[in-house]
């Protein structure tokens, strides 16, 4: 067991990306917990390796570089979504029906036999309406914390120096381009915006596709309610036995092998 | 970023202009082909346009993040084209034309009182020292494989990198304080 004062010394290292072995394996398991000393420690570290750009030749880019640039995010940008009008309630009617009084009297009455009934049921209630409320909010509250910590994993596996971003293309070109970044020990993190909703009967299934062989299954995913995907999944084979990752559409819980076209792919070696 | 997640392009434009041109720079001199550095450069800067909520949620500064993607990028295409040329033995008719060098107007003082501190620390670096840091940084070799590059052993080069970047951290350490 390395220290973090022993990890110190070695943050830079693991910044530029030379670091090896043993030490890096435990650097990224404080890191992969959030280690409270080695996360700004390596955060710093990253800071002081990409000074090194200064002692990169000045130069300067081309000038059309800026509107492609410019041109590509306003294009990516989503749509603002159209605000849904809601029609005002009609005010009822029903009120002329019937005149004050006689209202008035119901309600009494009604108030009158069901007091003492509804005084001794009504704290039992409420009890047990704070109780749902309260099992509610901590599954939300669970549900919230799930998908921060997934995303905080799918930031660290993209900015890893080791992380590989790959680009898996769509077969049908009205589907957006799913982005992967595969890191050798963090696992395969997968990123989409805009995907379209899928029903509940069905799944997307990622596959590691091997040079020779079955592909292997490594997760199934279901955009969320915004379109977007983010997970990381292990990986669960040697980096350069990975021909190519893919994504199909399969039925709910995912299937052994894929059971319908690629939908998704990229090349890896 | 803030402006950035609310999808205001003018902050990505602003954010271009202040580090459009160093990113290049970085990416041009691992990837040694300016078409491919100009796409990598697009490429980084329209991740951070998606991804923006995504790095808000690592709490770090933009810069690091801006330059380890953008270097990251570059070492992947130059491992990919390394191995291409393995496989195919070809010759990569591509030829880095001299770069365009201006002056810029806009550089903040900071960053170029940093950068000027950088350079004169690696200039004082004995000259394997120095490599054996640029031979990481811009072709992103690991310790063994710098070792065998140079020709040198495994731990000497482990002990010039450290130190190295200890000396590294010191120097701007005292410039931050």
């Amino acid at each position: 067991m390395i220290t973090c004062e022993q990890l110190a010394l070695l943050y830079e290292e693991y910044a530029l990306g030379v670091l090896e072995g043993k030490e890096r394996e435990e650097l990224e398991a404080h890191l992969a917990r959030a280690c409270p000393k080695c996360t700004p420690g390596v955060a710093k570290a990253r800071w002081v390796v990409v000074q090194l750009t200064a002692t990169a030749p000045d130069a300067q880019p081309p000038e059309p570089l800026r509107s492609k640039i410019m041109d590509a995010a306003r294009a990516s940008t989503t749509p603002a979504r159209t605000a849904v009008l809601r029609e005002k309630p009609k005010p009822s009617t029903q009120g002329a029906m019937f005149p004050a009084w006689a209202w008035i009297a119901a309600a009494a009455l009604a108030l009158v036999t069901g007091y003492t009934i509804r005084q001794m049921n009504n704290q039992n209630e409420q009890l047990a309406q704070l109780r749902k409320q309260m099992k509610l909010a901590t599954i939300q509250n669970q549900a919230l914390q799930n998908q921060l910590d997934m995303d905080r994993m799918v930031a660290m596996v993209m900015m890893s120096p080791d992380s590989t971003p790959l680009k898996l293309m769509p077969k049908d070109k009205n589907m957006p381009m799913v982005h992967a970044y595969l890191h050798p020990h963090m696992g395969v993190a997968i990123t989409a915006d805009q995907m379209p909703s899928m029903p509940s009967a069905r799944t997307l299934q990622l596959w590691f596709v091997p040079k020779t062989g079955k592909p292997l299954s490594v997760a199934i995913f279901h955009p969320d309610a915004t379109g977007q995907i983010a997970l990381v999944a292990p990986v669960t084979m040697p980096r350069n036995e990975i021909a190519a990752l893919a994504v199909t559409e399969e039925p709910a819980g995912g299937s052994p092998q894929p059971t319908t076209p690629i939908a998704w792919m990229a090349q890896v070696n | 970023m803030e402006r950035i997640l609310q999808r205001d392009s003018g902050a990505l434009e602003a954010l271009y202009d202040r580090y459009g041109r160093p990113v290049y720079s970085l990416v041009l001199r691992i990837a040694q082909h300016p078409s491919s550095a100009e796409e990598i450069v697009q490429d980084v800067f329209l991740q951070l346009w998606r991804s923006a909520d995504r790095f808000q949620i690592t709490r770090g500064p933009l810069e690091p993040w801006l330059f380890t993607m953008a270097r990251n990028r570059a070492l992947d295409f130059l491992r990919l084209k390394r191995e291409k040329q393995r496989r195919r033995e070809d010759s990569d008719s591509d030829i880095l034309p001299s770069a365009i060098v201006r002056p810029d107007p806009e550089g903040d003082i900071d960053r170029s009182r940093r950068a000027e501190q950088v350079r004169a620390l690696m200039t004082s670096l004995p000259e394997a020292q120095r490599r054996a840091i640029e031979l990481a940084f811009f072709e992103g070799m690991s310790h063994s494989e710098i070792a065998a590059a140079m020709g040198e052993a495994l731990g000497t080069v482990k002990s010039w990198i450290r130190g190295g970047l200890l000396r590294l951290r010191e120097s701007l350490g005292e410039t931050s304080s």
